[in-house]
């Protein structure tokens, strides 16, 4: 019964996502490039090669270890149709994760479950339209309501990501968050590891940390 | 207006950059086809996908609010077309404004100097678009094989994806928040003031169930408002 369960979900889901995923980066890698096109035709913007590439190699040596870091760290939690979507829109830490998390909390959802990933991919797709929005209308109006604000709220802007986090580490605390907490501290602060070093170490640390417990428990319970 | 800001703001540019929006919005659009299509599988009633998809989009407009000003300021030197693909396709505005500093160094003028011309504006662009395209390929390809390797490590054991789940995402907010907390000030207060509101929210919404879904923004206004009082400028 489970695995004729987890055959429909694959053929239904995963499989269709796949393709889905595979198709849309590709075709958006190439969208991304389309006003470079237009630059070098309608205007001659043609750098030279060697420039074209000292810029993207200079760029790369600061970000490339996160290309593989970031999709693999933040995997477990954002399953296979949120890594696309993420990595597509971008914004991962401060709004994909938060609303996957506020979904799955409010519907209570079991960690862990198909259902619990569906809630998830869905909270990720609205919250990227929620993006388009955002991106959209400060592009149009942005400078506009930046100018009629008091700087009293444009003050309490400052504060939007802390925000973010305090909230959502608030509500996953209770499990692992003093180990975590306690771990990317002393990384951070006593240590000279580089960003892409800590963010792995932290998250697989962490899940280790969460199996052990979880195994010491179990077989605990076993004895009894 | 610069010269290259004047080629970069003009109306054929946002045309341009429209065909990278659109992809965005249609892999949403066929992945939560998808997700809803699946959702009886699972017994997850009609409601209950469309709250989750509501409670994404709603809880994204708090943490929205931190891509607003950075826009309107990155907008400034690069353009409106290119501020908005940059900000709709991966990339934050740091990463973004490194890399066309680089590509104008690459070809040896600052940016944003008088120097820095149209040649020089789409070597900007390449850097982001280049540096961008990292992690579209690398998920491209390699999304399908991490699954296949978190299923081995879990080994079908739903307890153990549980698990796996909930200690990547706290040690990913542990991580997001220690930056903040380090920086002392309205950042650390916020974060505390947010995080402890966000324990009170929780509690009342036993009592009133719709609460649940603003809590984010209810919760991350508290600790701005605050802050802005505590730390003005």
């Amino acid at each position: 019964m489970e695995k004729n369960i987890d055959q429909t979900y694959n053929q239904k889901f995963t499989i269709p996502v796949i393709r889905i995923g595979r198709i849309s980066m590709f075709i958006a890698t190439l969208a991304c490039f389309v006003p470079s096109i237009y630059l070098a035709i309608r205007y001659g913007a043609r750098p030279p090669i060697g420039a074209i590439l000292a810029g993207w190699g200079l760029t790369a040596a600061v970000y490339a270890p996160f290309y593989f870091i970031e999709p693999i760290s933040y995997f477990p939690v954002l399953g296979i149709a949120g890594t696309y979507m993420s990595f597509l829109a971008g914004e991962i830490g401060n709004m994909r994760l938060p609303c996957a998390a506020v979904a799955q909390s409010v519907l209570k959802v079991e960690e862990g479950t198909k259902k619990s990933e569906l809630v998830g991919t869905l909270a990720i797709a609205g919250s990227v339209v929620t993006s388009v929005i955002a991106g959209t209308l400060s592009v149009f109006v942005g400078s506009f309501i930046l100018n009629v604000l008091p700087a009293s709220v444009l003050r309490a802007f400052d504060f939007v990501l802390p925000a973010v986090f305090g909230s959502m580490f608030a509500i996953k605390a209770p499990k692992f968050g003093v180990y975590a907490l306690a771990l990317v501290l002393i990384l951070k602060i006593f240590t000279p590891l580089p960003v892409f070093a800590i963010l792995p170490l932290t998250v697989f640390s962490t899940i280790a940390f969460g199996i052990f417990e979880h195994k010491k428990k179990n077989s605990k319970g076993a004895e009894k | 207006m610069k010269e290259y800001l004047q080629v970069a703001n003009q109306p054929m540019m946002w045309l341009m950059v429209l065909p990278a929006i659109i992809v965005v919005l249609a892999q949403v659009f066929f992945i939560a086809k998808r997700a809803f299509a699946t959702a009886e599988e699972v017994e997850m009633t009609k409601e209950e996908s469309r709250k989750a998809f509501r409670i994404g989009f709603v809880s994204g407009i708090g943490p929205a609010l931190s891509v607003f000003i950075v826009m309107v300021a990155m907008i400034a030197v690069l353009g409106g077309p290119i501020t908005w693909l940059r900000t709709v396709i991966i990339g934050a505005a740091s990463t973004e404004l490194t890399a066309a500093t680089f590509g104008a160094e690459a070809m040896g003028v600052e940016f944003g100097s008088p120097e820095y011309g149209i040649t020089e504006y789409a070597n900007s662009i390449l850097a982001m678009v280049l540096n961008g395209s990292g992690w579209l390929i690398i998920c491209g390809l390699f999304t399908d094989k991490l699954g296949v390797i978190q299923d081995k490590i879990a080994g079908g054991n739903t307890a153990l994806y549980g698990i796996i789940g909930s200690a990547a995402i706290t040690a990913a907010f542990s991580f997001l928040l220690s930056d903040h907390l380090r920086a002392g000030g309205g950042s650390a207060l916020t974060a505390v003031i947010s995080g402890l509101t966000m324990v009170v929210i929780m509690r009342i919404c036993k009592k009133y169930p719709k609460l649940e879904e603003l809590s984010l923004g209810i919760a991350m206004v508290i600790g701005m408002a605050v802050s802005a009082i505590v730390f003005p400028q």
